[in-house]
């Protein structure tokens, strides 16, 4: 017997775990949040902290542009620090297929109505001091930011907890109970909790928690990289992106920096992912020098990877299963973080409602009706064998 | 890529011991050093506690290279038997395939020299990379002249640039007492020598030449704090403390001194052990988290052996270097035996000689005094002091979980939480509260706050230190511009298949 019930069970404590079970206890819900390891311990408290419209991906502009409003005023209301910062975001061409890449999503944008805006190198020069003479231009977005990734996600935590919520972190999941086609109970290395509703915001091993329930999602797990500087001198509190790189420097004045290859990987439901670095931070060392040759002389203290999660389209997948039908299932493709806000609401609003007011049409699981069980040999999305 | 059947990591007593032995075996060895370090590295207190009290020396590299290379007969000797001893150089990063990281073709490791880095493979590796100044926060410790024993001790002997006139030692174990000996031999004041416990814990014949020569010892005192003058330490205040390590007031002494070393305890540099994923414990008689490792030196990666202070340090190496010679001999034996350069019968005749206490390590637990320490300078200080010193993250601001100060976030909600709040739900851990507070993200790479960090919170949040888990390394391990870690000679694949985020899907590399 469940020794622990709620209304609601999210399982993964990342930032799209913690922003739904922050806005459902808001909504007077009772929830517990479990996780294997700690808030946002893997790539929720480990990415760049970028946050933008999402004009690359023009289906997710409706819920990007919900979670900037969000995020404008979430540390406020959250009581705990983001370090969220607006004044924009910068992607510089350093090709000439770069420039044809902006153009297009500036077309993007302004199709969506969004403030995007082409800017000359010697502009770029102004708001990026130091920056390579290479660029060919820049695009300009006004409202696109970035945060503190690690102090946002144990904030949410935090707020969650100040309104009631039950967090279990080090608590693996070990079964999920279905009777009658609901979830009744979630089986957890702390006992059985029996709920109402269940989230699924496994990040990396959503597949593996929906297997769980019988029910092929097609998500692949890779690792990716990032590295910092020491502090520099204050030189821009815009998101940049370009040569290749994405990054900002930090109200610390680190730059961090990350990008380059990701390498596809595999996970389990009890363990931390292993994620090491590769001898890859010395090709980001060379791309950020390039991008910013006045800071060649930063040194590099620290790297770190991450293990993020990616589905074939890229796109996140917030929907409610068929069967069991009171499970949510919510990933975000390693575009998480920056539309979080976003995602939490509106899977909020699922449970609450069944429904919700954001655009969230392209992101149903029944856009991968036709993919079957070895769609990642198909795609080139396994890891590679063990070579020793 | 180059590749080298055997590459020995730190050329000090262990390390040349391994790389002679080695190479009298027959097995063709390399041996790095980092020694002399560049000067803007050890301005930045890596990889031990310089505090700024280096003289102009330290700038011509061609001086040090000399200095250094005249300084170790062990090294003169691993040369004579054939070693490629390459100076000056660090390893700052060491890597090999694991579960989610597949695309290396063998266990490379990343070198660098003041100009450039570059990549190298091995077949096997012997780490006897040493130990690390254990730093421990006292008011005024982030001015010029708050020092480490071993970094007093390579200004001192390895490069004579030390610029230090006066000192005040903490410390009454033989790495203190060794330390003002070396200062006296070169020329340097010791002014007093302090330490908590009521007794002195080091060697008798040591401290009874030092008295003789007039040096003061205060035991069952602490350092209330250094006060200096334009970032620079000019005296020491001393205060006298009670059976439960609280200050008694009106015991102040004051001391004029330009220079405080920390000769508390040291720590083994583990970096690289751990990148490599090398089975680590925490053994308080050892100094800290050390490698698993056999009676032959090996860890539990196959490839990859110890000697010397990495292995776990204690007092007793301090008077004793045959510990770490005889450590490096055998990891050098091993290591060729490995190689298939020596059978094991004659790897079993050759360390025969080598006697059986020589890998017995065994020592008292060091933790109860470094707590004791903690404890009195911390009470002594005020708790505005700074554990971490390059991110200026305070003992109060650690307790409190207080969000970076430039943020100036002031909030109700905020003020309840802290590290015994956070420790309620889930078990105290340094690399959580490094998150949230930035101790230990400081350009030092967390070396002088790690260990107090982890002792606070098992103090605060009523945990054995032993059980908070160890603070992460990542590379580089050493802080290196930029222009030195980028690779000189990038491949044109590399640069033509850089992906942007996800795009292409497929993996590029591999």
């Amino acid at each position: 017997m469940p020794v622990v019930s709620a209304d609601v069970v999210i399982i993964g404590a990342g930032v799209s775990g913690l922003t739904s079970a922050y806005f459902l206890a808001r909504a007077g819900r009772d929830v517990v949040v479990v996780d294997k390891g700690i808030v946002g311990g893997e790539a929720s408290g480990r990415n760049g902290g970028m946050i933008s419209e999402r004009t690359d991906e023009p289906a997710m502009i409706p819920m990007a542009v919900e979670a900037i409003k969000l995020w404008a005023t979430l540390d406020e209301e959250l009581g705990y620090p983001t370090e969220f910062t607006q004044q924009g975001r910068l992607q510089v061409a350093v090709t000439e297929k770069d420039m044809d890449d902006l153009f297009s999503e500036r077309d993007e944008a302004l199709r969506h109505g969004l403030r995007a805006d082409m800017v000359a190198p010697s502009q770029i020069r102004d708001m990026i001091p130091g920056i390579t003479d290479r660029t060919l231009g820049g695009l300009f977005f006004a409202n696109g930011g970035h945060a503190n990734s690690q102090l946002t996600v144990q904030a949410l935590a935090w707020a969650f907890q100040d309104l009631g919520g039950r967090l279990f972190q080090n608590t693996v999941v070990t079964g999920i109970q279905v009777d009658s086609g609901r979830v009744t109970s979630v089986e957890t290395s702390a006992g059985a909790i029996a709920a109402d509703m269940v989230v699924g915001a496994a990040g990396p091993q959503t597949a593996l928690m929906t297997q769980l329930v019988g029910v092929h999602v097609p998500v692949a797990p890779a690792r990716v990289e990032i590295l910092a500087t020491a502090p520099v001198p204050p030189l821009f509190d815009i998101a940049l992106v370009g040569n290749g790189l994405y990054g900002r420097q930090a109200a610390s004045g680190n730059l961090l920096f990350g990008g380059g290859a990701h390498e596809w990987a595999d996970v389990d439901l009890a363990t931390d992912p292993d994620k090491p670095n590769t001898p890859l931070i010395r090709n980001i060392a060379r791309r950020l020098a390039d991008l910013l040759p006045g800071q060649a002389d930063a040194p590099v203290i620290r790297s770190w990877a991450g293990v993020v999660e990616q589905v074939p389209d890229m796109m996140p997948i917030i929907d409610i299963l068929e069967c069991p039908s009171n499970y949510v299932v919510v990933t975000a493709s390693a575009h998480g973080f920056g539309i979080a806000p976003a995602t939490g609401k509106a899977v909020s609003d699922l449970v609450l409602y069944g429904e919700t007011n954001i655009d969230i049409g392209a992101f149903g699981l029944n856009r991968f009706s036709d993919i079957g069980p070895d769609w990642r040999a198909e795609l080139g999305w396994n890891p590679i064998p063990p070579r020793f | 890529m180059e590749s080298r059947p055997l590459v020995v990591v730190g050329a000090g007593v262990s390390g040349s011991a391994a790389a002679t032995e080695a190479a009298k075996a027959g097995v063709h060895v390399t041996l790095i050093d980092e020694n002399p370090v560049p000067v803007a590295m050890a301005g930045l207190n890596v990889p031990q506690f310089f505090g700024q009290r280096f003289s102009g020396d330290l700038r011509d590299r061609a001086l040090m290279l000399e200095r250094v290379a005249a300084a170790s007969e062990a090294v003169t000797e691993a040369k004579a038997a054939g070693v490629d001893v390459q100076l000056g150089t660090c390893v700052w990063g060491a890597f090999r395939n694991s579960d989610s990281s597949r695309m290396l073709d063998g266990p490379q490791l990343g070198l660098a020299n003041d100009e450039r880095s570059w990549m190298i493979k091995y077949d096997r590796l012997i780490l006897a990379t040493g130990a690390r100044d254990l730093g421990i926060a006292f008011s005024g410790w982030n001015l010029a002249g708050a020092v480490g024993a071993n970094g007093a001790f390579w200004l001192m002997n390895r490069y004579e640039a030390s610029a230090s006139r006066r000192m005040v030692v903490m410390g009454a174990g033989n790495l203190g007492l060794s330390t003002a000996r070396m200062a006296l031999d070169r020329g340097i004041e010791v002014a007093a020598i302090v330490d908590v416990s009521n007794s002195v814990r080091g060697d008798v014949a040591l401290r009874t030449a030092l008295q003789r020569e007039g040096v003061k010892l205060y035991t069952s005192h602490t350092v209330r704090e250094a006060v200096g003058r334009c970032g620079d330490i000019e005296s020491v205040v001393l205060v006298e403390i009670d059976n439960n390590s609280e200050p008694v007031a009106g015991t102040e002494k004051v001391i004029a001194a330009d220079t405080v070393c920390l000769a508390i305890g040291l720590v083994p540099n583990v970096e690289l052990l751990s990148l490599l994923g090398c089975d680590l414990r925490f053994e308080s008689g050892l100094g800290g988290y050390v490698p698993d490792r056999d009676d032959w030196m090996r860890t539990s990666v196959e490839t990859v052996f110890v000697a010397g202070d990495v292995a776990g340090f204690h007092e007793g190496m301090v008077l004793d270097s045959e510990i770490a010679r005889n450590q490096g001999r055998l990891a050098g034996l091993a290591a060729a035996e490995s190689l298939g350069a020596i059978g094991k019968d004659e790897a079993l005749a050759r360390r025969a000689d080598l006697q059986a206490e020589a890998v017995d390590s065994a020592s008292n637990e060091v933790n109860s005094n470094w707590a004791s320490w903690l404890q009195s300078l911390v009470t002594a200080g005020g708790p505005d002091i700074f554990v971490c010193p390059c991110e200026e993250v305070t003992c109060a601001e650690l307790n409190d979980l207080h969000p970076p100060r430039r943020l100036k976030w002031e909030a109700e909600r905020q003020s309840r939480r802290n590290l015994r709040t956070l420790a309620k739900d889930s078990p105290a851990d340094s690399n959580q509260v490094k998150r949230l507070t930035r101790v230990g993200m400081g350009y030092c790479q967390g070396r002088l706050c790690r260990e107090q960090v982890s002792m606070m919170l098992a103090a605060e949040t009523g945990r054995d230190v032993a059980d908070v888990p160890i603070m992460s390394y990542r590379p580089p391990v050493r802080p290196l511009p930029l222009k030195v870690l980028w690779p000189r000679e990038e491949a044109e694949q590399v640069r033509r298949d850089w992906p942007k985020w996800f795009s292409p899907p497929r993996q590029v590399l591999g």
